[in-house]
């Protein structure tokens, strides 16, 4: 009996010594611990607590985060709390953050990725969820014939830039090309999306497409290269996985000569020569300040439909160097 | 019953650590013959036992158990015409199981196991009576795990499960070496008392000239992987330990002789 | 909301997915402490499960019938990691390995090249959904859930019991002797490997459900979580529970208990990018608790000790 009730004293102490850790560690704007601070009286709302669920650690996605909270903080400042909470790449953790936000009722719920996306739409039908970095609502929500509203509790931002452009944009900068080889990680969920849309505007004028899909960052090289040794030109998505291994993609195409046009501005830098720019803080942005609107209850989530963010056409000027191309008039060089 | 035809098993062949276990082997046991096996280490006589059980297959020569060829069979296809004890105590039993599931087990070597319940009241009641014959007080503790008895109970519960199953070989490995002698004297009785019940044909590794003397209608002693010294009946009964060094001495001596003549 | 109110609305959630990853760490005990296997498979056949299901219940198949399909997919699994290893001599940590990085490509195919299906509870008739976890309704995951692992605890109960259970638990206590009492060792590593990864799969078809999607990556450190839950069952009521039924309820809590912590420690305020120290931290210390335990008591018994030594064999 002693000894179970010293096992059980252990556990409890090391949970509250780890969680204390928690507490002192340093966190992005505004993530407090539990929602003791805010929403005291029930009449007059002017206090709000939004959790956010990212999927993952990664540039893109902490920029939409940042850009989330940035804007939230700057349309009701001083009134929201901020839990921001990642998942680590693990989709089971998602519903175990998303089972904490809903226990503790906060206002809104910020989904950041699919995997967040849809533990979350599982979770609540009352809470209002808004996504962001997700390319196709329709496809990650499984909603046949999907008009660019979601309704219910669901709405968000979406990171596609127009795909039939991206597929011009290829024969724009290289108007030669027979064969796009389209390079992709096959655990995005994304990725396969805009893969398949750009493979049929591609197909429509006549270019012949082949999917090279990695698995993880071991295979990205040994892929690239098949890619590079079929393709006049490559293709790479908004894959978050590419986007982590721009080097390695670049470390294969440059010597091969091969040229990438991307989906996004941080791959075109690492890795390619032009892409439809979005920026994922401006995305962040965007979706905070969708969640100020329905948060004071100027908009209902319901009637939301997708938001999108302008892209801007640009090339990268060291890579058009390396590989010799005379850049397309109307771009603009990325800076840095 | 056993037939053993010009058995050879080399171990690791092609390499430096080569060792020729078996070479040539022939050996004939009739029925109720109670054999126990001598030699010194390394001569070959758990190999002997191991290649009969089928613990591992043999490079050349035919095994036969009562007329049926097994040398192609694995081990637990011939496991059901032998019953085995091993030198290691804890070899025999299941140490995470209780007593009376061990001897369930035993009880179904050779059938097929099928989604019947694995001990019925009537098995209960027919192993407690069997334990209550080893004296050993294991009848009053059927449902312990048998990882609590001591190596002595261990072994006395082995040779009981080796048995429970009238077996048509019974194989025993050195199994008192690792006990103390009050307990290996009582395991060698309760080895000979099951032999004679049962009228089994038994073969016993043993380390003790005494207890090979002793025991059993015949005696073989093994050298080099092959047998050297075969003795039944009156003479066995006659023979001393001094005889059998002597013996063994002459035997063995001669053979290195003809080796470093071969080699000089 | 208090943070004790939070937490108690948040226990029912973290319950659920403790029972679901339950039936996963029952699957784990079989490999690990009744075969004495250690089976990386689940990794891969957790998520074979949740895909196998997900897909099925959106072609419209009867979600009963979809997770008794998925528990197949699973066994199919098991018997490959077994052949692998009993018939093709390849270690059984190497065997669990290879079957899983196949399956990765195996259940992309069966999710039709995606990396993320989902299938809503407004959509399709689900078994459960994390949707009513704390409803007081019958739509409540938790009824069903428990009723599950009573059930496949009573199933496994009997058919360990069984003569050819008995001939499963020798082979992992002692497979020499198994062996000599003519049990064919192989063939049980096999059955053994394929009733715990259909269990796997099961939990992964009712994972799926419960989170409202099927992910390639939802298997990833499935064995962590299953060895974790194992061992913290065994640290928490090794004394009190002997009985085998009881053993595996006692995996089953460890599995809730993993999750409550970790709902605990959200809460708390944790930065979530130390999610995964704090998991190996949890796993480590259940690991020593019985080692430290060992260390502590003996040193007080040793200066009476003059009345000579434990009579244990």
């Amino acid at each position: 009996m002693k000894k179970k009730l010293i096992a059980t004293l252990l556990s409890a102490a090391m949970c509250l010594s780890l969680a204390a850790c928690g507490q002192k560690t340093d966190a992005p704007a505004g993530s407090g611990s539990g929602s003791g601070a805010v929403s005291a009286s029930n009449g007059e709302k002017t206090q709000y607590t939004v959790g956010i669920c990212q999927l993952v650690q990664h540039v893109a996605l902490d920029a939409a985060t940042q850009g989330f909270i940035d804007a939230l903080n700057e349309a009701l400042p001083g009134q929201v709390t901020i839990e921001n909470k990642n998942a680590s790449g693990e989709p089971n953790n998602c519903a175990t953050i998303v089972n904490g936000f809903v226990s503790e009722g906060v206002d809104l719920i910020m989904a950041n990725a699919t995997g967040a996306l849809t533990a979350a739409a599982s979770a609540t039908a009352d809470i209002p969820i808004l996504g962001t970095s997700i390319t196709a609502y329709g496809v990650a929500l499984d909603i046949d014939n999907f008009s660019g509203t979601v309704g219910g509790n669901i709405s968000g931002t979406s990171d596609l830039a127009d795909l039939s452009k991206q597929a011009d944009m290829i024969l724009e900068w290289f108007p030669e090309t027979q064969k796009v080889g389209l390079l992709f990680c096959s655990a995005e969920p994304n990725s396969k999306y805009q893969i398949d849309e750009v493979a049929k505007h591609l197909a429509d004028k006549g270019i012949e497409t082949k999917e090279f899909a990695f698995t993880d960052t071991n295979d990205v090289a040994s892929v690239t290269q098949a890619a590079a040794d079929y393709s006049d030109v490559v293709y790479i998505p908004t894959d978050n996985i590419a986007a982590s291994n721009t080097e390695a993609i670049a470390n294969v195409l440059v010597p091969a000569g091969v040229p990438a046009i991307c989906g996004e501005e941080g791959i075109c830098s690492g890795c390619g020569v032009a892409t439809l720019s979005i920026s994922y803080y401006d995305l962040g942005v965007t979706t905070g300040k969708m969640a100020a609107k329905i948060l004071t209850g100027e908009a209902d989530i319901s009637t939301m439909p997708i938001e999108y963010t302008d892209a801007t056409p640009k090339y990268n000027a060291a890579m058009c160097e390396q590989l010799d191309i005379t850049p397309v008039e109307g771009y603009t060089a990325i800076e840095g | 019953m056993l037939e053993l035809n010009h058995v050879y098993k080399t171990f690791n062949p092609g390499t430096i650590n080569a060792k020729t276990a078996l070479q040539d082997l022939c050996l004939t046991l009739n029925d109720g013959d109670f054999v126990t096996v001598i030699g010194g280490n390394g001569a070959g006589k758990s190999t002997m036992l191991n290649a009969v059980a089928g613990t591992f297959a043999v490079d050349a020569g035919t095994i036969a158990i009562d007329g049926k060829d097994v040398t192609h069979l694995p081990e637990h296809k011939r496991a059901q015409f032998i019953g085995r004890v091993f030198q290691d105590p804890m070899m025999g039993t299941a140490p995470t199981m209780q007593i009376e599931e061990n001897l369930a087990l035993a009880a179904r070597r050779g059938k097929r196991r099928g989604l019947a319940w694995g001990i019925t009241r009537a098995e209960r009641e027919e192993y407690r009576e069997k334990l209550k014959t080893l004296g050993l007080g294991l009848e009053d503790r059927m449902t312990s795990k048998v990882g609590l008895l001591s190596g002595g109970q261990r072994q006395a519960l082995t040779l009981l499960m080796a048995s429970l199953r009238r077996p048509e070989l019974l194989l025993l490995d050195e199994h008192t070496a690792a006990l103390d002698p009050a307990t290996a004297a009582k395991v060698l009785e309760l080895s000979d008392r099951i032999v004679a019940e049962n009228h089994l044909t038994a073969m016993m590794i043993t380390h003790n000239m005494r207890d090979a003397i002793i025991h059993g209608n015949r005696l073989i002693m093994m050298n080099a992987g092959k047998i050297i010294l075969d003795i039944s009946g009156e003479e066995k009964k006659q023979l001393t330990k001094e005889d059998l060094l002597a013996r063994f001495a002459a035997v063995a001596g001669q053979q290195e002789e003809t080796d470093s003549v071969l080699l000089s | 909301m208090s943070f004790l109110t939070s937490l108690m609305n948040a226990l029912p959630g973290a319950v659920a997915q403790g029972l679901v990853w339950g039936i996963m760490a029952i699957g784990v005990y079989i490999t690990y402490r009744i075969l004495d296997v250690a089976d990386l498979t689940v990794d891969g056949s957790l998520a074979t499960g949740g895909a196998a299901c997900v897909m099925l219940i959106r072609a419209g198949v009867n979600p009963w019938l979809a997770v008794l399909a998925a528990m197949a997919a699973g066994m199919l699994a098991g018997l490959v990691t077994g052949l692998f290893h009993t018939r093709c001599g390849i270690p059984a940590i190497l065997a669990g390995i290879l079957t899983q990085l196949s399956l990765y490509s195996i259940n992309l195919r069966i999710m039709d090249s995606k990396a993320n299906q989902a299938v809503s509870v407004d959509k399709y008739d689900l078994l459960l959904s994390q949707r009513y976890v704390r409803t007081m309704s019958l739509d409540n995951p938790l009824p069903l859930l428990l009723v599950v692992t009573v059930v496949v605890i009573g199933i496994l109960y009997w058919f360990f019991g069984t003569e050819k259970g008995s001939s499963i638990r020798a082979t992992g206590a002692n497979p020499h002797m198994a062996r000599a009492q003519g049990i064919d060792t192989n063939a049980n590593i096999v059955l053994g490997l394929m009733l715990s990864n259909g269990l796997v799969a099961l939990s992964g078809a009712l994972l799926s459900q419960y989170q409202g999607s099927s992910d390639i990556n939802m298997g990833r450190g499935a064995i962590v979580i299953g060895l974790a839950a194992v061992i913290i069952g065994e640290v928490i009521f090794g004394k009190i529970f002997r009985n085998f039924a009881l053993t595996l309820l006692a995996v089953a809590i460890g599995a809730v208990i993993y999750y409550i912590v970790l709902q605990i420690v959200l809460q708390l305020g944790l930065n979530t990018n130390d999610l995964k120290l704090v998991t190996a931290l949890i796993v480590a210390v259940f690991l020593a608790i019985p080692y430290w335990k060992g260390k502590m008591f003996r040193q007080k018994i040793q200066p009476q000790s003059a009345k000579g030594g434990n009579g244990n064999a």
